[in-house]
């Protein structure tokens, strides 16, 4: 049991590694996160060498999530369409859902969009409750696992659990 | 010593359990043409992310990683650098194939000439790190490189231009390459 009920689902969904980007709404999250075993949380320098790492640990038979804010969504485009979309890896993804109209202006004009750009891209969302994290895990890695493709679960500031 | 006869040089030191990722571009056709290893991934696009596709390998299997990268490639994500010099995995080494030039848009100027790789990588954290100039013994230089404990880079400078045919692109679809190393590696 760690200190984060959602890390402890995904982990229970089969995740063995976890590579981010911390964000002030996932403070319990990435709390836990440092608290694992050495090799199994990679705190990566910008998202899109999260998603990069995550990848090579697929190749390697590892199950990886990417943690980040979803701001971080913006630097990881390239890398999620020419490389999980287009070798159809599997990527469950933990992202925060910044961006409404009382969050600070600098997460306004991508977090409102985040839906949008998933979409754009095809790829699977869902927003996180506080209450269900282990069917929420269980949707996250089967979804990224069944369309070998990335999955997103959006959580608030309330959802960090 | 151009850049396709260093990557053969590098591949004909490897054993056959050693894992290879090879960045986008010329460095995956050449490699694929030199020597095709079912435990080798080649990259088609995402630039700059050969050292951490590398190290996600290196932090899950036993076996030796090796990224052969480029000049341009590891300057776009620098990050790298710090990333793999942080961690530490004794498993990886890592290349740069130097030809100071981005080759296949035209062969305009990276920054390598003027930014010592190999000192950025030391100042990370790479146990070693050295750079192998114009007319030094490059073989030499790999022997060295591959005989440490990691993470190692070498930083070899290759001529910026290849005389020979440019290789072919690789016959396999993004998805088969993929599901071939994982197939080697046991974790399908």
């Amino acid at each position: 049991m760690s200190a984060s009920r959602r890390l402890d689902a995904l982990q229970g969904a089969g995740v063995e590694l976890v590579a981010g980007v911390p964000c002030s709404y996932l403070v319990r999250f990435f709390a836990a996160c440092e608290a694992l075993p050495p090799g199994r949380y990679v705190a990566a320098p910008r998202e899109d060498h999260a998603v990069a790492v995550c990848a090579g640990a697929w190749l390697g038979g590892r199950p990886s999530l990417a943690a980040m804010q979803n701001s971080g969504l913006g630097y990881c485009l390239e890398v999620l369409t020419s490389l999980h979309l287009m070798y159809h890896m599997p990527l469950p993804m933990l992202v925060s859902d910044r961006g409404e109209p009382t969050d600070y202006e600098e997460h306004r004009i991508l977090g409102q969009r985040t839906r949008h750009l998933l979409d754009l891209f095809g790829i699977p969302w869902r927003v996180a409750t506080a209450g269900d994290q282990e069917e929420e895990a269980e949707w996250l890695v089967r979804t990224a696992n069944e369309g070998r493709l990335p999955a997103v679960l959006l959580v608030g500031k309330e959802a960090d659990v | 010593m151009t850049r396709a006869e260093a990557i053969a040089l590098v591949l004909s030191r490897l054993a056959p359990e050693d894992i290879v990722v090879a960045a986008d571009g010329a460095i995956s056709r050449e490699a694929y043409r030199s020597a095709d290893r079912t435990r080798s991934f080649y990259m088609l696009g995402s630039m700059g992310h050969v050292a951490s596709i590398a190290l996600g390998l290196a932090l899950t299997r036993r076996e030796r990683v090796v990224a052969l990268d480029g000049d341009g490639n590891l300057l776009m994500g620098f990050g790298n650098l710090a990333l793999i010099g942080g961690l530490r995995p004794a498993n990886l080494y890592h290349l740069i194939l130097d030809n100071q030039v981005y080759a296949t848009t035209g062969g305009q100027a990276t920054l390598s000439r003027q930014v010592d790789l190999a000192a950025a990588a030391s100042g990370c954290g790479y146990p070693c790190a050295r750079r192998c100039g114009p007319g030094e013994d490059a073989e030499a230089a790999m022997d060295a490189w591959l005989g440490v404990a990691g993470p190692a880079l070498l930083d070899l400078v290759v001529d910026p231009l290849d005389p020979g045919p440019v290789a072919k692109r690789i016959p396999m679809t993004p998805e088969e390459i993929a599901l071939q190393v994982r197939a080697a590696l046991g974790a399908s």
